[in-house]
């Protein structure tokens, strides 16, 4: 007996001792996690990870956030070189891309494998909305119904109209009769005007014009496109489409009840909240996420606080109601690892524990129906004072029977941004509904068509690339040695060669090892169909033939770019070569001068943006001020009058919101950036030997005479380099389109990179921008050699030509 | 000298001192007004970092805070999501050394396309130039498998080792014209002492360049603190983020906060002004060429 309890004794520490150890060589999951949230939510995604890793502990989760702006972009980088994260955040717009392509696992395989984890907990529509052809691919996290009017108590009580329960109706007309249940009499009620018929308070603020005219679309049954998962037809031109666009450019234009896309450029970023807040709308028709926005700035006992609420959208008078909507999800990279604790991970941060962090802070709407009936997205008695508003939060329960999804096909993004852009005109005023959308349509149509046709492409021939790849290598060799071949040199001037060529090492070390590899690459997809997730399929020259031949935009933004090219560039050297100038005088507070020039380059590009937004606004900018003086009927130095043709009758001009000026603008603004310049030239100017002035003064010679026969030339050195980089620079001009206008309006401000940009991350078309960009290559390769016959002209002290 | 000549003189003496005076006063203004304009964004910079939230949502963005607050500023620093002390240190040791880089690597290959004939020179410069004319977009994704095959996603390698080879054609380009413009007769005397191409280089053309490599320098390192698509591509533990990628957190799709960012970019600028204001002094350094005859 004994020896029995000995050896189980030994056996049972053993045990334990294998336990132990084997828990030790046991690694822990890793588990790398993106999400593009902001710094508020990510303070409750961080508390729902924590508390997976206490109750997982063999779990660990590396969270990564990159805003939305660049997350397609890394996360496609990421998938292309093999590194992808296992649980990655996506959303209906974008993971049918991802998912057709075997990039995210199909999860319905999974969903008996949590207990307690049930799908029809969560809304089908967004259910629907993040699956394809049966299969789920992105579990989801919230839903965000695009449709929910927050209202300003205090406004609806000084117009003597009730508040509003959702039970309002709208049509294309306003029906008096109806009163408080006619949406456009409440619209036109809470609208002031000035004597002058300008909006002092507008009845409401939307976060952009397009929601509410998907608003309008849907509730009247139509649809954008005849399908929703896949689809082959755009139905835009639908009359109740068009009639909707129209409707709502004319609110915003004739009635202007809703401040217009140029009027909000008053606002910061055109942020509608701001206008909310700041009492100038008495509604505002977004989704739920601006509640925090509107919560931390309108704070029970602060100055800038009114009693608000929320109640849904009028439904259309048939009392149908519909609303477009977002929300997002967390899908599994196809390449982890870990399926199944990522699938656990999901279900947690998609799941209960995910879902209250951002809950209580009033982000995200549950994407399970019972959390999002209960404390705390709805407030209770639990609920803290602050966070008591709005009260009405059961209306976004009520919302999710209204939610209509845009078609998730990854070409729609694409195909309605077409025609999107063309109804920018309405909204701006500078178009009929009927005729933007006839050209949106035309332009998707082209578009549509293509891939329509595309497929039957056969498979990437890599050896002819590599030899085509040769070819090009040897002819660039060739052509550097070509001048050679005749040239003997003596044995002094062979060192002479190799100590250059010792010299040039770390930049031929590089370029074979850093940059020519992509080159090449870049080169051989130019040929190529290649969305960056499938392996390339062979198209030959099919990618040049529909840049110069079918692309409806490709002249278009072409001509923009050079243009911009051909003004920029000369105004710009000239100018940083006469701030150049005058910031070389020895004048007391030089270097404060210099850094405040300097500036611009240095301040955040979000700032700037906002400063020329503020100065190019139609109502109240800067340089309309100027023109038109504080009562717009000014007439300063007769440019009111020389410039009306570039303003809208009776109009001033809106710089941005124009085609005829907003490329214009563009180019103002990039004078901003001479500081740059001048820092260049500033050094050549030092460069300038002071004998030569000496010399001069000798002679004497004015102060024009020394420019002339001093400065200038021993300046074109720097020169020459200022205009070569300035070409090479503004042809690829990008970020003030990105941020400022978005290419808008009507394409006037679609630069050439704009458009690849566009065509690489938006489209996912890496071999056409491959195309898009090699012929950009030759066509400043081009315009460089002709520049470079200057160089004969440029004085080079050390001259060994 | 008569009487008349010496009224004369007087006068046009006078005449242009008039004239200088004139001069003065009307680069004084040209500077003052030029200078309030281009600092434009820095005021919203600053004077929105120092407002709340609520004050930027009802005011308008030209005005002075009504009532002055740090609060911001203490939120950006405490922020665990941004370790902005952590970002901070890692954006002066990625921007340090690769500005290091690339100013030892582009004036060296630079003083090689200045100064040296070797066979295919010229032209070899233009495909210099020309790796600038394509758009980095159609290389990012094969640039970034390349750094994946290295082994180097999830380091600082991407960020600063190419710097170290080459320095980039933009500044190879600015150097190569300034020493271009650096009279041969200083190194002809150089070479008559039995000097190589390396003496030369460290001692006759690069202590004649102040200005230009002080451009350089400074080009390139408000490039890289500025830099957001490489750290963003090629970082992905938060903890070694760059301060403009975490700057980005504040802006995000549906909840930007801009008395944070504001606060943020005010933080993120001041020490490049700062060197920017050290730094120009050596733009402007004259240099001593004139006693070289």
């Amino acid at each position: 007996m004994i020896r029995f309890g000995v050896l189980s004794r030994i056996v049972s520490i053993f045990l334990v001792f294998l336990v132990v150890v084997g828990a030790r060589a046991a690694e822990p999951v890793e588990l790398r996690f993106t999400v593009w949230d902001g710094d508020q939510a990510l303070i409750a995604l961080r508390e729902a990870v924590n508390e997976f890793e206490r109750k997982y502990p063999d779990i660990k989760i590396k969270m990564e956030n990159v805003s939305y702006g660049s997350y397609f972009q890394k996360l496609l980088a990421q998938y292309a070189a093999n590194v992808a994260p296992d649980v990655s955040m996506m959303d209906p717009p974008n993971f049918q891309r991802f998912a057709k392509r075997g990039a995210f696992l199909p999860l319905n395989q999974f969903f008996d494998q949590v207990p307690g984890f049930n799908i029809n907990d969560y809304y089908k529509q967004i259910v629907d909305a993040h699956s394809y052809h049966g299969q789920l691919y992105v579990l989801p996290r919230d839903i965000a119904p695009i449709g929910l009017v927050y209202y300003n108590k205090k406004m609806f009580d000084d117009a003597g109209i009730p508040y509003p329960d959702g039970s309002w109706t709208w049509d294309f007309k306003e029906r008096p009769e109806l009163k408080e249940k006619d949406f456009m009499w409440v619209l036109h009620q809470l609208t002031k005007k000035n004597a002058k018929g300008k909006p002092t308070q507008y009845g409401m603020v939307v976060g952009w014009p397009g929601l509410l005219r998907d608003l309008f679309v849907f509730s009247q049954g139509a649809r954008y496109t005849n399908g929703e998962e896949d689809f082959t037809k755009l139905t835009y031109d639908d009359p109740r489409v068009v009639n909707a666009v129209q409707y709502v450019g004319d609110i915003l234009n004739k009635d202007r009840y809703i401040p217009s896309p140029s009027e909000m450029s008053n606002s910061l970023q055109s942020s509608a909240t701001q206008v909310f807040n700041s009492k100038k709308a008495a509604m505002y028709m977004c989704g739920i996420w601006e509640v925090p926005n509107i919560r931390e700035v309108v704070k029970p006992g602060s100055k800038e606080f009114f009693d608000w609420d929320l109640t849904l959208a009028p439904a259309y008078k048939d009392g149908t109601a519909k609303m477009s909507t977002g929300g997002s999800g967390y899908g599994i990279l196809s390449s982890t690892k870990h399926p199944k604790e990522a699938w656990l991970f999901t279900t947690w941060m998609a799941g209960e524990q995910g879902m209250m962090a951002m809950a209580k802070k009033g982000l995200a709407q549950p994407a399970i129906r019972k959390y999002a009936l209960r404390e705390p997205w709805i407030p209770g008695p639990n609920t803290p004072l602050d966070q008591q508003y709005p009260k009405n939060r059961i209306a976004t329960d009520q919302a999710v029977d209204r939610v209509v999804f845009f078609s998730t096909s990854e070409y729609w993004t694409e195909l309605g941004g077409l025609v999107d852009a063309q109804c920018e005109r309405v909204y701006l005023g500078t178009a009929t509904a009927k005729e933007a959308i006839a050209e949106g349509m035309r332009r998707a149509n082209i578009r549509l068509q293509a891939i329509q046709q595309q497929g039957g492409l056969s498979k990437f021939s890599w050896m002819s690339g590599l030899w085509v790849a040769l070819a090009v290598l040897v002819g660039a060799i060739a052509w550097v040695y070509w001048p050679e071949r005749k040239i003997r040199r003596t044995r002094s001037e062979k060192a002479e060669s190799r100590a250059g060529y010792m010299f040039i090492a770390p930049w031929i070390i590089g370029m074979i090892v850093f940059t020519l590899g992509p080159m090449v690459l870049s080169f051989l997809m130019s040929f190529a169909e290649w969305d960056i997730i499938m392996p390339a399929r062979w198209r030959g020259g099919g990618n040049y033939a529909e840049a110069v031949g079918t692309d409806p935009r490709f002249w278009g933004s072409l001509y923009v770019t050079m243009v911009y090219t051909l003004v920029s560039v000369p105004f710009g050297l000239l100018g940083s070569m006469l701030l150049a100038l005058l910031l070389n005088v020895k004048v007391k507070g030089m270097p404060l001068y210099r850094t405040c020039f300097y500036l611009p380059s240095l301040a955040s590009a979000v700032a700037a943006s906002l400063v020329w937004r503020k100065i190019f606004a139609q109502d109240g900018g800067l340089l309309n001020l100027v023109i038109y003086g504080p009562h717009g009927d000014g007439n300063f130095l007769g440019l009111a009058s020389a410039l009306k043709g570039l303003a809208a009758p009776g109009q001033m001009i809106n710089w941005l919101g124009r085609e005829e000026t907003s490329l214009l603008s563009m180019i103002i603004m990039s004078l901003w950036g001479i500081g740059g310049g001048m820092v260049i030239l500033l050094a050549g100017l030092q460069g300038i030997p002071q004998m030569y002035y000496e010399a001069a003064t000798l002679d004497g010679a004015g102060p024009w005479r020394k420019f002339v026969k001093v400065t200038f030339p021993l300046l074109t050195p720097s020169l020459f380099f200022s205009l070569i980089t300035g070409v090479i620079g503004s042809f690829q001009v990008f970020t003030q389109a990105f941020v400022m206008t978005q290419g808008g309006p009507n394409d006037s401000t679609r630069f050439y990179m704009y458009h690849l940009y566009d065509n690489a991350f938006g489209g996912l078309r890496m071999g056409y921008a491959s195309a898009l960009a090699w012929i950009l290559f030759f066509i400043i390769l081009i315009f460089t050699l002709v520049q470079w016959k200057l160089n004969k002209y440029v004085y080079y002290e050390s001259d060994t030509r | 000298m008569s009487i008349d000549n010496q009224q004369q003189l007087d006068q046009s003496i006078k005449k242009a001192q008039a004239a200088d005076l004139a001069g003065r006063i009307t680069v004084g203004l040209l500077l003052l007004v030029g200078s309030i304009v281009f600092m434009a964004p820095f005021y919203l910079m600053l004077t929105m970092s120092l407002k709340t939230r609520g004050e930027i949502d009802t005011t308008s963005v030209w005005s002075w805070p009504q009532t002055v607050t740090w609060d911001n500023y203490k939120t950006v620093l405490q922020n665990p999501n941004v370790n902005f002390v952590q970002f901070f240190k890692n954006t002066v040791f990625v921007a340090a050394l690769s500005t290091l880089g690339c100013v030892l690597s582009s004036s060296m290959v630079a003083y090689g396309f200045a100064r040296i004939k070797f066979a295919g020179r010229d032209r070899l410069f233009i495909l210099v130039i020309a790796t600038m004319m394509l758009p980095g977009i159609v290389t990012m994704i094969p640039t970034y498998v390349l750094y994946k095959y290295l082994n180097w996603v999830n380091t600082y390698y991407p960020l600063i080792v190419p710097a170290y080879f080459g320095g980039g054609a933009f500044n190879i380009f600015l150097l190569r014209q300034y020493f271009m413009g650096i009279p041969r007769e200083l190194d002809e005397a150089a070479i008559l002492d039995g000097a190589s191409h390396w003496t030369i280089f460290s001692r006759v053309v690069l202590p004649l360049s102040g200005p230009a490599l002080a451009t350089v320098g400074i080009f390139a390192f408000i490039y890289n603190w500025r830099d957001f698509m490489g750290p963003l591509l090629y970082l992905n533990d938060p903890q070694m983020q760059t301060l403009e990628v975490g700057l980005s957190t504040y802006n995000s799709l549906r909840d930007q906060q801009w008395h944070l960012l504001m606060a943020g970019s005010v933080l993120v600028s001041v020490p490049l002004i700062i060197i920017f204001f050290v730094g120009q002094r050596y733009f402007v350094k004259g240099i001593v060429m004139s006693g070289m005859k």
